[in-house]
């Protein structure tokens, strides 16, 4: 019974949000702009300040109406407000960071047993390859008595902050499919990224930033490209900013050359009376919205640079990351999704790319490459958490690790050959991912593996049940928040998914 | 009488009709429309348990049979004529929530189970629904006396027929039309949705001072080149166009000529069902053309997987998945991939039906290779002599038919087994899942292979090493010498002729490779494809080697090609099973070619290919064609469709705004337009409802937000290529060259982070850097990124309609791109004279095609004293001002500071 008054509820928060879509605004606009405040400019306050979404309007306007990002309530109480997400483009070996196989280690150079590899289909490996035993020592660490290698000798200090899923499943082995699939719940595609689901819900703390940014490290964009931040069918202000390290921060954000900020005031002051003017003939609403953009624009122009400088970071935080001011980094990045994230960005995802440890090379081996990679991110991702708990941001914030799928427990022989570096190929059956922050149950672990770390034995999760997780903690029912496209309601999980109250505080 | 008083007399006089209408409705004798009536209950409240995926209870609603049949408890649920008995029925007045329908959702209102009571009692006639009906003859209506009323005096409203389906519905919502729209603000939409410009100064000169009729400057506008560039970029948006691959890779891909093909065809005015059946099937039409050849690449448009590790056939079957699903979605606003993996949960679509409209795509010759074979290769005039010589050869000494084989092998060298099927590897692999690659002492089988008994076999490799003996034998290592050849390092992928045992049955192919010389696991050589076809005839005619010589050096040229549709021949063909769940691995029953049963029948004369499906669509009983068509031209017009879900014309779309609208445009547009797309354009546009002003009222926006009801002109923001369009235009940096590569305008550094690629933006020069936007270079992982902030798509599926936003990111755009600024001082320019007013007023006008009006130059003159105040305080601000080649004096710099304000007015932005 009390499930139904839930749903019931549940219900009637979707159709609020629902209602909330520009046919509605127009709908709500016609009744005049008599009591609308255009904003700071007409208002002959300073627009330096940036402004709170507060709402001044009257006459039905809802803030949303003149703003898509606005904020909304979740249906249900919220775990989290924001997310992080860290993505480890090229899919991290669970078998050197936290998945721990001590029987892989004896079982070392033979041959894999010709049952595991029935039915199943690889990227590279051909015939029988040969098992790898783990490539990393491990201990328990902290109070949960979790697995960590020493591959990663920062993050064994913050342990006790994540819960682990230690068996999660995709049925996508090649990066580009697999990418989509852990971003948009569909291996194809055209659907919404989580980002793009979460901001059209929830909209954006801030007005003066992007609702949804992504930073990149590793010198590469994810395989995928930008359709795993892309808002496939929804309105295309929901997908992801990409905030660049070089150059300008955000595309055409900088003023040109010669043209001060006084006069990019004045310019869009003037551009914005003339459209006032504009509206008084045509009542058009969009109108407005664009008066509104052009003022969201120049608050953005300040506001970006600003959040994107981590030169006035004081030094024990830039050591605590180990960032590298002017490049690309990942420690960069983030110090970054803290700033963000203080904010008020509502999802912050950061992908670094050159985790595809197949061992044709060095840099791509499990015991050489993989090392450095570890080393690379050690440090600034256990810095996140400890920076964004000391700033109370953590209860707040949702904070998600992994790759797009994990590496095999046999060593990769491509195209029947022997390699010379150690590598494991793709594998969609059992993986590692973590979480820490809002609503989640510190020091979990969900989920085991085999002995070997093949398949997941216990407490296995799919993609779909990440996010349904995901969306739970930020006060949906993945079930419920639907998009209609195409005569029908598309979801984040499609038709599956179950939220993963193992790991939920 | 005067006018308002008839008016309000007629007023009495409708809403007594009204009133007597509402009471006849009531009246029980009143038929029930199942359509109309029933369906929308159906959908909204039953079918989400009973239909498609989940027949709860064994019933289901979606079918007619299955709504009659036997549910779970064994009878069935409705009984025609007998409400009271009627199970459906009595669940719905149930008090027992356990039992009450709709299960755990409030009870359905009295009138809706009054009306599903009377439907049953009435005998539940099953409809069907408009959009699965032909359209049926449609009367252009009378005027109402009532809708004459409220046409302004000078009637100038009613231009065409169009009007009088519009004025009625306008009448019965109380709305009078708008008044035309200023002859200024007219011309510039014209142009801008005929040829995605705005107007040249001779026609706009010559229309606003009357000196050419509104129809002679719509011909005008039809004739020009630029309309085919304005349409094609719609219709690039259905075919998915792009100049990459896609996926990981996302390599370049030689396409162009295919969006040529579309400018052409949209300018020569090539009739829709031509259009339709030259893209669908051209490959298959007697003796293609060239052209009719590259229409194919419609379908060439899916993405090509390249990433390594990935399986070919995985990724032509999400091709051809592809194809499927674009061509329900463009020709028949149908969601298709909604029956994938089930039958469709609210429109009568079968999943096998799916499968069954699968095979019609499944026997294409692509097979998602990196070098995206079949490609029709264009040779120089010179090649072209040479390949015709060789084709009068074989005609001459052999069969017409042996002619055509030559004919086609050299346009896209198609028949041939591709590498990638070959199997049972020893010493040796698949090299990145797609080459036959065999290490010293290695073999593979390559099965069922037809040599058309040839005496040669021609083969595409590439090696890297010298002295590798090659043995191809039958079947297995003990099987007869088929052919034997040594291979040694090549300068790139060549095609060789290899001498073959002639055999004429299907046969396995056994190859081995030797090579002592070197390591282990080395590949011998990277083998792409094999083909084989019959021999050259006339072979004891002088001349004979020549031409078997000149035929390889043709087949070595490294031409231009593009990606196209073949047909596999018999010998090749695949058969089609359903996946099971949509699963492509998991295969179940074989299915042959055919239509969803719901739509027009399939003529038996039609072959069952591609082909006859395009027959299918373009045949003047296929309901959803020409309705589909006439839609979205009219919301490239309007903003909004007819029916406003552009996707979808079924049970789950909007209501039609003008239902007979739609049907009497498209079955003019099938019948006396005969299918043409000129025609159909300047019937829209010569409407006095398209000719309305845009100018309304808050109150005017409270009633109609959506524009629904015509009671004013369509004001529409720019799309993302007419926003880059104009501003070139209007300053007078924009190219008129038409055709070629996608070139690459100024974008910032650093936006291509392509994944094992070394292709690069490398900026176009000279005129290439102002072309319009529909001849950008288009990479789908990271499409222009000013395009994309306007809406526009990154082409990886169909697009059917992009989402308008209104985003701060925009302006950062117009305000910044370094394009903007370009454009904005070449504007400037063109003010630089010796009173600013005048200068102002002059750029005004040459941006918006409008006198500017004395606020507005107060406005804007106000912003260039700021400008100019503050430059001539600053003492270096020429050295790099906005990035410009030039250093402007102070006066052209506050001015370009106007310009750039200017072309970001909304009414810039904007067609008013």
């Amino acid at each position: 019974m009390k499930n139904n008054i839930e749903k019931l509820i549940a219900e009637k928060l979707k159709r609020e949000i629902e209602t909330q879509t520009r046919r509605h605004f127009i709908k709500q606009c016609a009744t005049g702009m008599g009591g609308i405040a255009l904003g700071s400019i007409f208002m002959g306050c300073d627009p330096l300040t940036p402004s709170k979404t507060n709402s001044n309007l009257h006459t039905g306007f809802t803030e949303r109406d003149l703003n898509p990002l606005a904020t909304l309530s979740p249906p249900f109480a919220p775990r989290a407000k924001n997310v992080i997400y860290l993505h480890m483009a090229g899919a991290p070996s669970q078998l050197e960071m936290f998945d721990y196989k001590p029987e892989l280690a004896k079982l070392n150079n033979q041959e894999c047993p010709q049952s595991l590899l029935e039915g199943k289909k690889f990227a590279f490996i051909r015939g029988t390859p040969k098992l790898l035993g783990p490539q990393a020592t491990f201990k328990q660490e902290g109070e949960s008595g979790n697995w960590v290698s020493d591959n990663l000798p920062h993050f064994k200090k913050v342990v006790d902050e994540v819960a682990f899923l230690k068996a999660v499943h995709t049925d996508q082995f090649n990066h580009g499919p697999a990418q989509l699939f852990m971003h948009t719940g569909s291996p194809r595609l055209g659907r919404p990224s989580i980002g793009s689901w979460v901001t059209y819900g929830l909209g954006s703390e801030n007005q003066n930033l992007p609702g949804f940014v992504v930073l990149t490290s590793g010198g590469k964009a994810p395989s995928a490209g930008k359709s795993v931040w892309g808002s496939g069918f929804l309105p295309s202000v929901y997908q992801g900013v990409q905030c660049r390290s070089k150059g300008d921060p955000v595309l055409y954000i900088e003023d040109p050359d010669g043209i001060s900020r006084d006069l990019k005031k004045n310019t869009i002051k003037a551009i914005n009376e003339i459209n006032k003017k504009e509206y008084s003939k045509y009542a058009d609403p969009e109108i407005l919205a664009r008066i509104n953009q052009y003022e969201m624009a120049y608050r953005m122009q300040i506001a970006v640079p600003e959040v994107m400088n981590i030169n006035n970071e004081p030094d024990y935080i830039k050591e605590m990351y180990g960032v590298e001011p002017g490049k690309e980094s990942f420690a960069n990045n983030c110090l970054l999704a803290r700033k963000l994230v203080e904010d008020g960005v509502r999802f912050v995802q950061l992908f670094d790319w050159g985790w595809d440890a197949h061992g044709t090379d060095a840099s791509t081996a499990v015991d050489l490459g993989l090392k450095n990679k570890c080393r690379e991110i050690d440090r600034p991702m256990s810095a996140l958490l400890l920076d964004l708990k000391q700033r109370g941001l953590l209860e707040d914030t949702l904070v998600v690790w992994g790759g797009e799928f994990g590496r095999t427990p046999m060593q990769e022989n491509r195209e029947g050959k022997t390699m010379g570096f150690k590598g494991r190929d793709h594998h969609g059956d059992a993986f590692t991912m973590w979480m820490a922050g809002g609503g989640i149950k510190k020091g979990a672990s969900h989920g085991q593996t085999d002995a070997i770390g093949f398949s997941g034995v216990d407490g296995r999760v799919s993609v779909h049940d990440v996010h349904a997780t995901i969306l739970h903690l930020l006060g949906f029912d993945h079930e419920q928040f639907t998009f209609d496209f195409q005569g029908r309601p598309f979801r984040l999980t499609d038709v599956e998914g179950e939220v993963i109250h193992e790991i939920l505080a | 009488m005067n006018r308002q008083k008839l008016l309000s007399y007629a007023k009495i006089w409708i809403s007594l009709i009204a009133i007597s209408l509402i009471y006849s409705c009531n009246s029980s004798s009143e038929q029930i429309d199942f359509s109309t009536q029933i369906k929308p209950i159906l959908n909204n409240k039953c079918i989400s348990c009973h239909g498609g995926v989940k027949k709860s209870g064994g019933f289901s609603l979606l079918f007619k049979e299955e709504a009659f049949a036997a549910t779970k408890s064994g009878k069935p649920a409705i009984i025609p004529g007998n409400a009271s008995e009627s199970e459906f029925i009595k669940r719905l007045h149930e008090e027992d929530p356990e039992l009450r329908m709709p299960y755990e959702k409030p009870k359905l209102s009295k009138e809706e189970i009054d009306l599903l009571t009377k439907w049953i009692d009435q005998g539940a006639k099953w409809g069907q629904h408009w959009a699965y009906s032909l359209p049926k003859e449609v009367k252009v209506p009378a005027i109402t006396e009532e809708a004459s009323l409220i046409i302004n005096e000078k009637n100038d409203f009613l231009q065409n027929d169009i009007d009088k389906f519009i004025i009625n519905r306008l009448e019965d919502n109380d709305l009078p039309p708008n008044h035309p729209a200023d002859k200024s603000t007219l011309i510039r939409r014209l142009s801008f949705d005929i040829t995605g410009l705005p107007p040249t100064n001779n026609l706009y000169e010559a229309f606003t001072k009357g000196e050419i009729t509104y129809e002679e400057a719509v011909d005008n506008l039809l004739a020009q080149d630029t309309f085919g560039e304005k349409w094609a970029s719609w219709w690039l948006d259905l075919a998915r166009y792009a100049d990459t691959k896609g996926y990981e890779k996302d390599n370049g891909r030689s396409m162009w000529r295919y969006r040529d093909w579309v400018i052409k065809s949209f300018n020569e005015d090539m009739p829709y069902d031509q259009f339709t059946t030259e893209q669908l099937a051209g490959d298959l039409l007697p003796n293609p053309s060239v052209d009719q050849l590259i229409a194919t690449a419609f379908h060439r448009n899916t993405m090509n997987n390249d990433e390594g590790g990935t399986d070919d056939e995985e990724f032509r079957v999400a091709s051809v998945m592809d194809r499927v699903n674009t061509t329900f979605s463009v020709w028949q606003s149908t969601t298709m991939e909604c029956v994938q993996c089930h039958s469709h949960p609210y429109d009568p679509f079968k999943f096998e039906e799916y499968y069954k409209s699968y095979a019609y795509f499944n026997n294409t010759a692509d097979e998602d290779t990196p070098d995206e074979s079949p490609n029709i290769r264009f040779y120089t005039d010179e090649q072209n002599d040479k390949k015709n010589k060789i084709i009068s050869w074989v005609e001459k000494y052999g069969t017409k038919k042996e002619a055509e084989l030559y004919e086609e092998f050299l346009s896209f060298m198609e028949p041939k087994y591709l590498a990638h099927d070959a199997t049972d590897f020893v010493n040796g692999e698949l090299a990145d899942t797609k080459y036959l690659a065999l290490w010293d002492d290695g073999s593979c089988v390559l099965k069922n292979v037809n040599t058309q008994g040839a005496s040669a076999m021609y083969m595409n490799y590439q090696a890297y090493v010298d002295g590798t003996t090659m043995t191809i034998r039958e079947n297995n290592s003990h099987g007869e010498i088929l052919a034997h050849f040594k291979i040694d390092k090549t300068k790139g992928n060549i095609i060789r002729k290899i001498p073959f045992k002639k055999t004429n049955k299907p046969t396995n192919l056994y190859f081995e490779s030797n090579n002592d010389r070197i390591g282990k696991q080395v590949s011998t050589s990277f083998i792409t494809w094999f083909a084989f076809i019959k021999d050259i005839p006339g072979v004891s005619e002088a001349g004979y080697s020549q031409i078997n010589k000149s035929f390889l050096e043709l087949l070595n040229t490294d031409s231009p090609q593009l990606p196209i549709m073949v047909e596999n021949p018999d010998f090749m063909s695949r058969t089609t099973q359903i996946f099971e769940r949509g699963n492509w691995l998991a295969k179940g029953d074989t299915v042959q070619p055919g239509t969803p049963k719901i739509l027009n029948d399939y003529n038996e004369e039609w072959p069952a290919n591609r082909l006859g499906l395009s027959k299918w669509l373009v045949s003047k009983e296929n309901p959803l064609t020409a309705r589909t068509l006439v839609n979205r031209v009219w919301h490239q017009i309007f903003g909004r469709g007819i029916v406003s879900s552009l996707e979808d014309m079924g049970t789950q779309s909007d209501p039609p705004s003008h239902p007979r609208l739609l049907d009497w445009l498209s079955l003019r547009f099938m019948n006396e337009h005969a299918w043409g797309m000129k025609a159909l354009i300047k019937d829209i546009v010569m409407s006095g409802t398209y000719r309305q002003s845009s100018v309304a009222t808050p109150e005017l926006y409270q009633k109609d937000p959506n524009n629904e009801l015509y009671a004013r002109g369509p004001r529409l923001r720019l799309s993302a290529e007419q926003i880059r369009d104009q501003a070139l235009a209007i300053s007078g940096l924009l190219s008129k060259k038409m055709y070629g590569p996608g070139v690459m305008p100024p974008q910032p550094d650093g936006v291509w982070q392509s994944v094992y690629s070394n292709e690069s933006w490398i900026e176009s020069k000279g005129e290439d850097k102002y072309r319009r936007a529909i001849y950008t270079y288009l990479k789908r992982t990271s499409p222009y990124p000013s395009f994309i902030t306007f809406d526009a798509g990154s082409r990886e599926v169909c697009t059917i309609r992009r989402t308008v936003t209104n985003t701060p990111l925009q302006a950062l755009v117009t305000l910044n791109d370094p394009v903007y600024i370009e454009a904005a001082y070449a504007l400037a320019k063109s003010m630089d004279t010796e009173s600013v007013e005048k200068g102002i007023s002059i750029g005004y006008k040459k941006a918006t095609f409008s006198e500017i009006n004395s606020e507005k130059l107060e406005v804007l003159k106000n912003l260039y004293n700021q400008a100019l105040e503050e430059f001539e305080t600053q003492n270096e601000f020429q050295e790099n001002f906005a990035g410009l080649q030039e250093k402007p004096t102070k006066k052209l710099a506050a001015l370009t500071i106007v310009a750039n304000a200017i072309m970001n007015l909304d009414e810039f932005l904007t067609k008013a």
